[in-house]
């Protein structure tokens, strides 16, 4: 093709200015691939951090919380009442435990500082339109007090603090306490824990379910215990089958139980204080969030994006970085390709006056001089999007090699309560992580970058074909004397 | 050479610039050429011999006047007509050759066939033709700076050939080469209207150029007068 041909040859005749051209235009390129694949670099790292907060395919989460702000005045008489029931003063009578002397265990389950439910809420999310599939919850405290029965005289100066004994917990009794969270086991991938956070053993299997638990990682580690074990609950025993992860900034319980057996094994048969909740798309989360709260009074509806808001560090602050600085170095830069390679055109057509007079001297119309002007941009930009996207990959390359470190701090999920002991798990903790940084370039990274150059091309090819439209033939030749 | 008017001039002015910058390159020129006529336009630098040839050529129009070919006036006719009018019926040599450097002399010679739409072996088959008929088909391939001055005066002149026009413009064409050189040329030139039965018309200052033409017209500042 002749004119193909021809745009080749001016390219190589005037290498100096094709190679600065393009170079302009490939600086600008580069960026773009660069700062994109550093923003999805650092989107993946918050992903990883993300993931095993929202669990897998959770996008909701729904807790009834304890507004203590207000002194309780937020709960309703039936809430009050059940907050009483299910939390309220358990009097160690330890008169009624038996005989002095002798040896006596037990167990109460406290709630978090979240209130329980019904089951039923979990069926009324569950046919909420953008709902694809919700699971109930249930995160419990279990308190175990363990010793033996004092003396009669040792009671009544333990119990009113007279005499030499100083008042406080009785001598010879054990409070330990652990939390305990029961898991639908018919929804795997909705819960307090998932098959993916088990590092080892393995999740429930539904048919016996009911005997089996999964313990923390690091609750197993700090009690030396391991899976084929068997760990007390209630006073009940349970085979450890799998260790879970502790997600970073997650609500981890020390032991999970099947869900009907700890309600059972609690007293709270048809209860439940929190609801996994899985959308139909990542679109319907913010209509799902405002249905479910309208649907359950008081709800709180925690979703992934709020789990993001909790992520702070350098993490954040790259990205915060990268979302702003980068944007503003990719206008620049872009801008700045362009307007070079605008001039740089536009510089070239003045200088071939006498060329392009000749081609419309000898019967080249003026959209035939335009378009080989244009042409010749377009391949100069594609030329420029090729050593861009090399100049790019380098860079991302050279980020990935690098691997930077960066620091994701995560706020508890858990509420914060004034109230520590039998109403919450502790206070919220945060958990931090490093995270090493890459920069990977996608395909659809590198057709933008190809976009972007053959636009840039196409840019100083008006400019510069605009030029040449301008030229009357007469004045270009007439520009030779 | 035939009777038949194919230019016919009358009253041609050009003007360019405005007021206190006005430059009057063409006054009331009255000219007429015949079809297959070699025609001479003498005159010294700046008498205005340029722009008449690009009136003639259709890249310019006049300030007043009519400048008739084959009958119509050249002003009335838009950019794309005046287009296809060069690219099919006009040849331009220029002084300089104004050949692309980084195209071989065949390519040179395509430059002015490609607007035609030809397929590839038309092309081909044109450009050889071009190139036969100045006597340079072995250097085909050469690129320009590869050939001499009178070579490259081929070249061009194969390009105005190419699309077999019936008239060639030539601005100087031996302004930039030697005398021996330039005989062979204007000799070329004469052979497109003698043998070929082209119009061709000549600008030159060169007086030995002018003394090779049957007909010579001179200008002096802008107006013409015709030679003995």
């Amino acid at each position: 093709m002749f004119y193909l041909k021809y745009v080749l040859s001016e390219l190589r005749r005037r290498r100096g200015r094709t190679l600065v051209t393009a170079l302009g235009l490939a600086v600008g390129v580069a960026l773009v691939v660069t700062v994109n694949a550093l923003s999805a670099g650092l989107d993946r790292a918050q992903d990883r951090v993300l993931r095993p907060l929202t669990g897998v395919g959770t996008d909701l989460s729904v807790s009834r919380p304890i507004s203590f702000s207000r002194g309780g005045n937020g709960l309703s008489t039936g809430e009050r009442r059940r907050l009483v029931q299910e939390n309220g003063p358990r009097p160690l009578a330890l008169t009624k435990l038996g005989k002095p002397g002798s040896h006596f265990s037990r167990d109460d389950f406290v709630a978090t500082s979240q209130l329980s439910f019904s089951s039923s809420k979990v069926s009324r999310i569950r046919q909420l339109s953008g709902v694809a599939a919700a699971a109930g919850g249930l995160t419990l405290t279990t308190i175990h007090v363990e010793g033996k029965v004092p003396k009669r005289q040792q009671q009544a100066q333990q119990q009113f603090g007279a005499g030499s004994v100083a008042a406080g917990p009785p001598r010879n009794i054990n409070l330990s306490s652990i939390s305990v969270a029961g898991v639908d086991v018919r929804h795997p991938g909705l819960g307090a824990v998932t098959p993916g956070q088990v590092s080892s053993g393995r999740f429930f299997e539904r048919a016996s379910a009911a005997h089996e638990a999964i313990l923390d990682l690091s609750y197993a580690r700090r009690k030396g215990l391991r899976v084929g074990g068997t760990v007390h609950v209630g006073g009940k025993a349970f085979r450890i089958v799998g260790l879970a992860q502790t997600p970073l900034g997650g609500q981890s319980s020390d032991v999970y139980l099947e869900l009907s057996r700890l309600q059972q094994l609690a007293g709270r048969r048809g209860r439940v204080n929190t609801v996994y909740v899985r959308a139909t798309s990542a679109s319907a989360v913010d209509g799902v969030s405002r249905e479910i709260k309208s649907a359950v009074p008081g709800a709180s509806v925690t979703t992934a994006k709020d789990l993001a808001d909790r992520v702070s560090g350098s993490l954040v602050d790259a990205k915060n970085l990268t979302g702003k600085l980068g944007l503003a170095l990719e206008i620049v830069g872009l801008v700045a390709a362009f307007l070079i390679a605008a001039l740089l055109t536009i510089g070239a057509v003045a200088k071939r006056t006498k060329e392009l007079g000749t081609l419309k001297a000898v019967g080249w119309s003026q959209r035939l001089v335009v378009r080989q002007v244009t042409a010749e941009s377009v391949v100069q930009g594609l030329l420029g999007g090729a050593l861009g996207i090399a100049l790019g990959l380098a860079g991302a390359e050279l980020v990935s090699a690098v691997a930077p470190s960066l620091t994701a701090t995560v706020a508890n999920a858990v509420q914060a309560t004034p109230l520590p002991g039998p109403f919450g798990q502790g206070q919220p903790t945060s958990a931090s992580t490093t995270i090493h940084l890459d920069a990977p370039v996608s395909l659809g990274l590198l057709g933008l970058a190809v976009l972007l150059a053959v636009a840039g091309g196409l840019l100083a090819g008006a400019a510069g074909g605009l030029r040449a439209a301008r030229l009357r033939p007469a004045e270009a030749l007439r520009h030779l004397e | 050479m035939t009777n038949d008017r194919l230019y016919d001039l009358r009253s041609v002015s050009r003007v360019y610039g405005e007021r206190a910058n006005k430059v009057r390159a063409l006054r009331d020129l009255d000219l007429t050429v015949c079809d297959g006529e070699f025609l001479v336009v003498a005159g010294p630098s700046g008498s205005g011999k340029t722009t008449l040839l690009q009136l003639l050529g259709g890249l310019d129009r006049p300030t007043e006047g009519e400048v008739l070919f084959d009958g119509r006036d050249l002003a009335t006719l838009g950019d794309a007509e005046l287009t296809g009018l060069r690219l099919r019926t006009i040849g331009f040599v220029f002084q300089q050759f104004n050949l692309i450097p980084t195209l071989t002399a065949a390519q040179n010679v395509e430059v002015a066939l490609a607007p035609r739409g030809l397929d590839a072996a038309g092309r081909r088959a044109a450009v050889e033709r071009a190139l036969a008929s100045v006597g340079l088909e072995e250097r085909a391939d050469h690129l320009p700076s590869q050939l001499s001055g009178g070579e490259q005066q081929r070249v061009a002149i194969a390009r105005a050939l190419a699309n077999e026009p019936r008239v060639v413009l030539a601005d100087e064409p031996t302004g930039n080469l030697d005398s021996a050189t330039g005989e062979e040329i204007v000799e070329l030139l004469r052979s497109l209207s003698n043998g070929g039965g082209r119009t061709v018309i000549v600008i030159t200052h060169d007086p030995q150029v002018a003394e090779a033409a049957p007909r010579v017209v001179r200008l002096r500042d802008g107006t013409l007068e015709e030679a003995a």
